[in-house]
Protein backbone atom coordinates (compact mmCIF):
# COMPACT_ATOMS: atom_id res chain seq x y z
CA UNK A 1 0.00 0.00 0.00
CA UNK A 2 2.56 2.40 0.68
CA UNK A 3 3.96 2.82 -2.99
CA UNK A 4 0.31 3.15 -4.35
CA UNK A 5 0.13 5.15 -1.94
CA UNK A 6 2.83 7.28 -3.31
CA UNK A 7 2.53 6.56 -7.53
CA UNK A 8 0.02 9.15 -7.81
CA UNK A 9 2.06 11.55 -6.75
CA UNK A 10 5.13 10.41 -8.85
CA UNK A 11 3.05 10.27 -11.97
CA UNK A 12 1.74 13.72 -11.68
CA UNK A 13 4.81 14.93 -11.90
CA UNK A 14 5.72 12.52 -14.85
CA UNK A 15 6.00 15.21 -18.09
CA UNK A 16 3.53 15.10 -20.15
CA UNK A 17 1.77 11.89 -18.18
CA UNK A 18 -1.81 11.79 -18.64
CA UNK A 19 -2.63 8.54 -17.45
CA UNK A 20 -2.56 8.17 -13.43
CA UNK A 21 -2.85 4.51 -12.06
CA UNK A 22 -4.32 4.87 -8.67
CA UNK A 23 -6.60 3.52 -5.95
CA UNK A 24 -10.14 4.72 -5.25
CA UNK A 25 -9.87 5.13 -1.82
CA UNK A 26 -6.58 7.13 -2.22
CA UNK A 27 -8.87 9.40 -4.63
CA UNK A 28 -11.99 9.58 -2.07
CA UNK A 29 -10.04 10.19 0.79
CA UNK A 30 -8.06 12.57 -0.96
CA UNK A 31 -11.04 14.49 -2.51
CA UNK A 32 -13.39 14.13 1.06
CA UNK A 33 -10.27 15.70 3.22
CA UNK A 34 -9.61 18.55 0.47
CA UNK A 35 -13.23 19.50 0.37
CA UNK A 36 -14.64 19.46 4.10
CA UNK A 37 -17.62 21.92 3.80
CA UNK A 38 -18.79 22.74 7.31
CA UNK A 39 -22.39 24.00 8.51
CA UNK A 40 -22.86 27.13 9.58
CA UNK A 41 -23.40 26.65 13.37
CA UNK A 42 -21.57 29.64 15.77
CA UNK A 43 -23.82 29.65 18.85
CA UNK A 44 -21.62 31.90 20.62
CA UNK A 45 -18.29 33.62 20.76
CA UNK A 46 -16.36 31.05 19.36
CA UNK A 47 -18.00 31.93 15.87
CA UNK A 48 -16.85 35.27 16.26
CA UNK A 49 -13.27 33.75 15.96
CA UNK A 50 -14.91 30.61 13.15
CA UNK A 51 -15.61 33.81 11.02
CA UNK A 52 -12.40 35.25 11.64
CA UNK A 53 -10.66 31.87 9.89
CA UNK A 54 -13.03 31.98 7.17
CA UNK A 55 -12.16 35.90 6.14
CA UNK A 56 -9.56 36.60 3.87
CA UNK A 57 -6.93 36.87 6.42
CA UNK A 58 -6.54 33.17 7.91
CA UNK A 59 -8.65 32.04 4.73
CA UNK A 60 -10.29 28.72 4.90
CA UNK A 61 -10.88 28.40 1.18
CA UNK A 62 -7.47 27.44 0.78
CA UNK A 63 -7.98 24.13 2.87
CA UNK A 64 -11.43 23.84 0.63
CA UNK A 65 -13.82 24.51 4.00
CA UNK A 66 -16.20 26.58 2.79
CA UNK A 67 -19.46 27.05 5.07
CA UNK A 68 -22.66 25.76 3.55
CA UNK A 69 -26.15 26.78 5.11
CA UNK A 70 -27.70 23.82 4.98
CA UNK A 71 -26.79 20.47 6.83
CA UNK A 72 -27.61 18.37 3.40
CA UNK A 73 -24.33 19.78 1.74
CA UNK A 74 -22.53 20.00 4.60
CA UNK A 75 -19.74 17.40 5.75
CA UNK A 76 -18.80 18.96 8.84
CA UNK A 77 -20.03 20.75 12.20
CA UNK A 78 -17.44 23.03 13.72
CA UNK A 79 -19.34 23.24 16.60
CA UNK A 80 -18.56 26.99 17.60
CA UNK A 81 -20.18 28.05 20.94
CA UNK A 82 -22.01 27.14 24.13
CA UNK A 83 -24.13 24.51 23.21
CA UNK A 84 -27.69 25.12 25.80
CA UNK A 85 -29.54 22.35 26.51
CA UNK A 86 -32.21 23.49 24.89
CA UNK A 87 -30.14 23.71 22.13
CA UNK A 88 -29.22 19.69 21.97
CA UNK A 89 -32.33 18.29 20.36
CA UNK A 90 -31.52 20.77 17.27
CA UNK A 91 -27.95 20.07 17.21
CA UNK A 92 -28.86 16.13 17.30
CA UNK A 93 -31.40 16.56 14.24
CA UNK A 94 -28.64 18.98 12.60
CA UNK A 95 -25.84 15.83 12.54
CA UNK A 96 -28.46 13.56 11.68
CA UNK A 97 -29.96 15.29 8.90
CA UNK A 98 -26.11 15.96 6.98
CA UNK A 99 -24.87 13.00 4.60
CA UNK A 100 -22.13 10.43 5.63
CA UNK A 101 -19.14 10.58 6.07
CA UNK A 102 -19.93 13.58 8.62
CA UNK A 103 -17.06 14.75 11.10
CA UNK A 104 -17.77 16.99 14.32
CA UNK A 105 -15.25 19.57 15.74
CA UNK A 106 -15.65 20.64 19.24
CA UNK A 107 -14.50 24.24 19.23
CA UNK A 108 -14.01 25.87 22.20
CA UNK A 109 -14.33 25.29 25.91
CA UNK A 110 -17.79 25.34 26.15
CA UNK A 111 -18.32 22.76 23.69
CA UNK A 112 -15.49 20.57 24.86
CA UNK A 113 -16.37 20.18 28.39
CA UNK A 114 -18.63 23.00 29.94
CA UNK A 115 -15.86 25.53 29.99
CA UNK A 116 -16.81 28.90 32.00
CA UNK A 117 -20.27 26.77 32.59
CA UNK A 118 -19.04 23.62 34.41
CA UNK A 119 -20.17 25.09 37.90
CA UNK A 120 -23.25 26.60 38.70
CA UNK A 121 -25.08 26.57 35.61
CA UNK A 122 -28.62 24.17 34.90
CA UNK A 123 -28.67 25.66 31.10
CA UNK A 124 -25.40 24.33 29.62
CA UNK A 125 -24.55 20.82 28.25
CA UNK A 126 -21.05 19.94 29.70
CA UNK A 127 -19.75 18.91 26.79
CA UNK A 128 -21.15 18.03 23.23
CA UNK A 129 -19.28 14.72 22.86
CA UNK A 130 -22.68 13.54 24.91
CA UNK A 131 -24.83 14.48 21.75
CA UNK A 132 -22.71 13.66 18.95
CA UNK A 133 -19.60 11.91 18.63
CA UNK A 134 -17.13 14.61 18.35
CA UNK A 135 -13.98 13.85 15.81
CA UNK A 136 -11.73 16.84 17.28
CA UNK A 137 -11.74 18.89 20.04
CA UNK A 138 -10.29 22.34 20.45
CA UNK A 139 -10.00 23.91 23.80
CA UNK A 140 -9.27 27.61 23.87
CA UNK A 141 -11.86 30.26 25.19
CA UNK A 142 -12.15 31.02 22.61
CA UNK A 143 -9.41 29.71 20.55
CA UNK A 144 -7.41 31.53 17.86
CA UNK A 145 -8.04 30.73 14.17
CA UNK A 146 -4.52 29.12 14.36
CA UNK A 147 -5.84 26.38 16.58
CA UNK A 148 -8.69 25.99 14.82
CA UNK A 149 -6.82 25.47 11.61
CA UNK A 150 -4.17 23.40 12.96
CA UNK A 151 -7.82 21.55 14.49
CA UNK A 152 -9.06 21.14 10.55
CA UNK A 153 -5.44 20.19 9.53
CA UNK A 154 -5.97 17.27 12.19
CA UNK A 155 -9.09 16.28 10.84
CA UNK A 156 -7.94 16.19 7.28
CA UNK A 157 -4.93 13.77 8.59
CA UNK A 158 -7.80 11.67 10.27
CA UNK A 159 -10.37 11.88 7.07
CA UNK A 160 -7.08 10.70 4.53
CA UNK A 161 -6.54 7.74 6.66
CA UNK A 162 -10.39 6.31 6.28
CA UNK A 163 -10.81 3.46 3.56
CA UNK A 164 -13.64 3.69 2.19
CA UNK A 165 -15.07 0.19 3.70
CA UNK A 166 -15.04 1.85 6.75
CA UNK A 167 -17.72 4.57 5.71
CA UNK A 168 -21.12 3.20 7.73
CA UNK B 1 -37.70 66.97 38.24
CA UNK B 2 -34.51 65.64 39.88
CA UNK B 3 -33.95 62.98 41.95
CA UNK B 4 -35.19 64.94 45.30
CA UNK B 5 -38.06 66.27 43.62
CA UNK B 6 -39.07 62.72 42.56
CA UNK B 7 -39.01 60.55 46.18
CA UNK B 8 -40.69 64.20 47.39
CA UNK B 9 -43.46 63.53 44.66
CA UNK B 10 -43.53 60.16 45.22
CA UNK B 11 -43.74 60.15 49.43
CA UNK B 12 -46.28 63.00 49.12
CA UNK B 13 -48.49 61.43 46.72
CA UNK B 14 -48.24 57.57 48.63
CA UNK B 15 -47.66 58.89 52.16
CA UNK B 16 -47.06 55.81 54.44
CA UNK B 17 -47.30 52.90 51.80
CA UNK B 18 -44.16 53.73 50.07
CA UNK B 19 -41.16 52.89 51.92
CA UNK B 20 -37.72 54.72 50.70
CA UNK B 21 -34.46 52.62 50.77
CA UNK B 22 -31.34 53.50 51.18
CA UNK B 23 -29.32 51.74 48.36
CA UNK B 24 -26.04 54.18 47.21
CA UNK B 25 -27.58 54.35 43.96
CA UNK B 26 -28.55 56.82 41.32
CA UNK B 27 -32.01 55.73 40.88
CA UNK B 28 -34.28 55.80 44.13
CA UNK B 29 -35.32 52.34 45.31
CA UNK B 30 -38.86 52.14 47.08
CA UNK B 31 -40.17 49.37 49.16
CA UNK B 32 -43.82 48.89 48.76
CA UNK B 33 -46.09 46.07 49.97
CA UNK B 34 -47.46 43.07 47.32
CA UNK B 35 -51.15 43.87 47.75
CA UNK B 36 -50.48 47.51 47.00
CA UNK B 37 -48.84 46.55 43.53
CA UNK B 38 -51.92 47.22 40.76
CA UNK B 39 -52.99 49.84 42.24
CA UNK B 40 -49.66 51.45 42.30
CA UNK B 41 -48.56 50.82 39.07
CA UNK B 42 -51.79 51.97 37.96
CA UNK B 43 -51.54 55.81 39.48
CA UNK B 44 -47.73 55.72 38.14
CA UNK B 45 -48.76 55.62 35.18
CA UNK B 46 -51.49 57.50 34.82
CA UNK B 47 -50.39 60.53 36.73
CA UNK B 48 -49.34 63.29 34.64
CA UNK B 49 -46.83 64.24 36.37
CA UNK B 50 -45.02 61.16 36.55
CA UNK B 51 -46.46 59.60 33.38
CA UNK B 52 -44.47 56.06 33.88
CA UNK B 53 -45.12 54.62 30.65
CA UNK B 54 -42.29 52.04 30.17
CA UNK B 55 -41.50 48.97 32.34
CA UNK B 56 -37.56 47.91 31.69
CA UNK B 57 -37.65 45.19 33.84
CA UNK B 58 -38.80 42.61 36.48
CA UNK B 59 -36.36 40.65 38.59
CA UNK B 60 -36.99 38.53 41.01
CA UNK B 61 -34.58 37.64 44.31
CA UNK B 62 -33.79 34.61 45.95
CA UNK B 63 -32.47 35.61 49.34
CA UNK B 64 -32.43 32.05 50.31
CA UNK B 65 -35.68 32.85 53.50
CA UNK B 66 -37.49 35.06 51.19
CA UNK B 67 -38.51 36.56 47.61
CA UNK B 68 -38.36 39.82 46.49
CA UNK B 69 -39.64 41.26 43.03
CA UNK B 70 -38.11 44.03 41.97
CA UNK B 71 -39.39 46.26 39.15
CA UNK B 72 -37.09 48.70 37.41
CA UNK B 73 -39.33 51.57 35.97
CA UNK B 74 -38.84 54.72 33.56
CA UNK B 75 -40.66 57.52 32.34
CA UNK B 76 -39.71 58.27 28.43
CA UNK B 77 -41.75 61.29 27.82
CA UNK B 78 -40.73 62.81 31.40
CA UNK B 79 -37.03 61.11 31.55
CA UNK B 80 -37.69 59.76 35.18
CA UNK B 81 -36.34 56.21 36.38
CA UNK B 82 -36.81 54.74 39.39
CA UNK B 83 -37.48 51.02 41.03
CA UNK B 84 -39.93 49.52 43.48
CA UNK B 85 -39.58 45.77 44.67
CA UNK B 86 -41.67 44.08 47.51
CA UNK B 87 -40.76 40.91 49.99
CA UNK B 88 -43.07 37.16 49.02
CA UNK B 89 -42.86 34.49 51.51
CA UNK B 90 -40.65 31.57 50.63
CA UNK B 91 -44.12 29.84 51.00
CA UNK B 92 -46.92 29.60 47.94
CA UNK B 93 -45.51 32.46 46.57
CA UNK B 94 -48.16 34.86 44.34
CA UNK B 95 -47.92 37.96 42.84
CA UNK B 96 -50.71 39.78 40.89
CA UNK B 97 -49.92 40.24 37.22
CA UNK B 98 -49.45 44.54 36.15
CA UNK B 99 -49.57 43.50 32.17
CA UNK B 100 -52.57 45.15 32.09
CA UNK B 101 -51.28 48.37 32.72
CA UNK B 102 -47.95 47.68 31.00
CA UNK B 103 -48.07 44.93 28.62
CA UNK B 104 -44.34 44.29 27.84
CA UNK B 105 -44.84 42.56 31.72
CA UNK B 106 -46.08 39.50 30.47
CA UNK B 107 -42.85 38.04 29.25
CA UNK B 108 -40.59 39.21 32.14
CA UNK B 109 -43.76 37.46 34.57
CA UNK B 110 -43.61 34.48 32.11
CA UNK B 111 -39.94 34.41 33.07
CA UNK B 112 -40.00 34.26 36.85
CA UNK B 113 -42.80 31.95 36.88
CA UNK B 114 -40.44 29.49 35.30
CA UNK B 115 -37.45 30.21 36.56
CA UNK B 116 -38.50 31.23 40.57
CA UNK B 117 -42.16 29.14 40.73
CA UNK B 118 -43.59 32.75 41.80
CA UNK B 119 -47.52 32.17 40.60
CA UNK B 120 -48.85 35.00 38.32
CA UNK B 121 -52.25 35.44 39.08
CA UNK B 122 -54.68 37.10 36.07
CA UNK B 123 -51.37 36.21 33.60
CA UNK B 124 -52.98 35.15 30.29
CA UNK B 125 -50.16 33.10 29.02
CA UNK B 126 -48.24 30.96 31.75
CA UNK B 127 -46.25 28.38 29.84
CA UNK B 128 -43.08 26.88 29.46
CA UNK B 129 -40.76 30.17 28.15
CA UNK B 130 -37.01 29.87 28.70
CA UNK B 131 -36.03 26.48 29.63
CA UNK B 132 -36.30 23.01 27.22
CA UNK B 133 -39.31 21.92 26.09
CA UNK B 134 -38.82 18.77 27.90
CA UNK B 135 -38.23 20.34 31.18
CA UNK B 136 -39.01 18.25 34.63
CA UNK B 137 -36.43 19.75 37.08
CA UNK B 138 -38.24 22.44 39.13
CA UNK B 139 -37.37 26.18 38.82
CA UNK B 140 -33.32 26.63 38.70
CA UNK B 141 -33.33 30.07 39.99
CA UNK B 142 -34.19 28.74 43.58
CA UNK B 143 -31.44 28.74 45.78
CA UNK B 144 -32.03 25.52 46.92
CA UNK B 145 -32.45 23.72 43.67
CA UNK B 146 -30.29 20.78 42.90
CA UNK B 147 -30.12 18.31 39.61
CA UNK B 148 -28.24 15.30 39.17
CA UNK B 149 -25.59 16.98 36.89
CA UNK B 150 -25.20 20.21 38.50
CA UNK B 151 -22.46 20.91 40.03
CA UNK B 152 -21.88 23.87 42.40
CA UNK B 153 -18.67 25.97 42.79
CA UNK B 154 -16.35 24.81 44.85
CA UNK B 155 -15.27 26.94 47.90
CA UNK B 156 -12.37 29.03 46.80
CA UNK B 157 -9.88 29.52 50.28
Amino acid sequence: MGLIKKLPVYLEKFPGGGLVTTSLNYVFSQSQASSLWYLLFGTACCAIELMATGASRYDFDRLGMIFRASPRQSDLIIAAGTITKKMTPRLRLLYDQMAEPRYVIAMGGCTVGGGPFYYDSYAVEKGIDHIVPVDVYIPGCPPRPESLLEGCLTLQKKVKKLKMEDWS
Amino acid sequence: MNRDELIKYLQDKFQDKLQLLDTGRAEPFFLIKPEFLVEFCRQIRDDVTLAIDYLCNIGAVDTGERFEVVYNVASVAKRLRFDFKFILDYENPKIDSVQEIWPGANWHEREIWELFGINIRNHNNLKRFLLPDDWDQGNPMRKNWDAPDFKRMPEVK
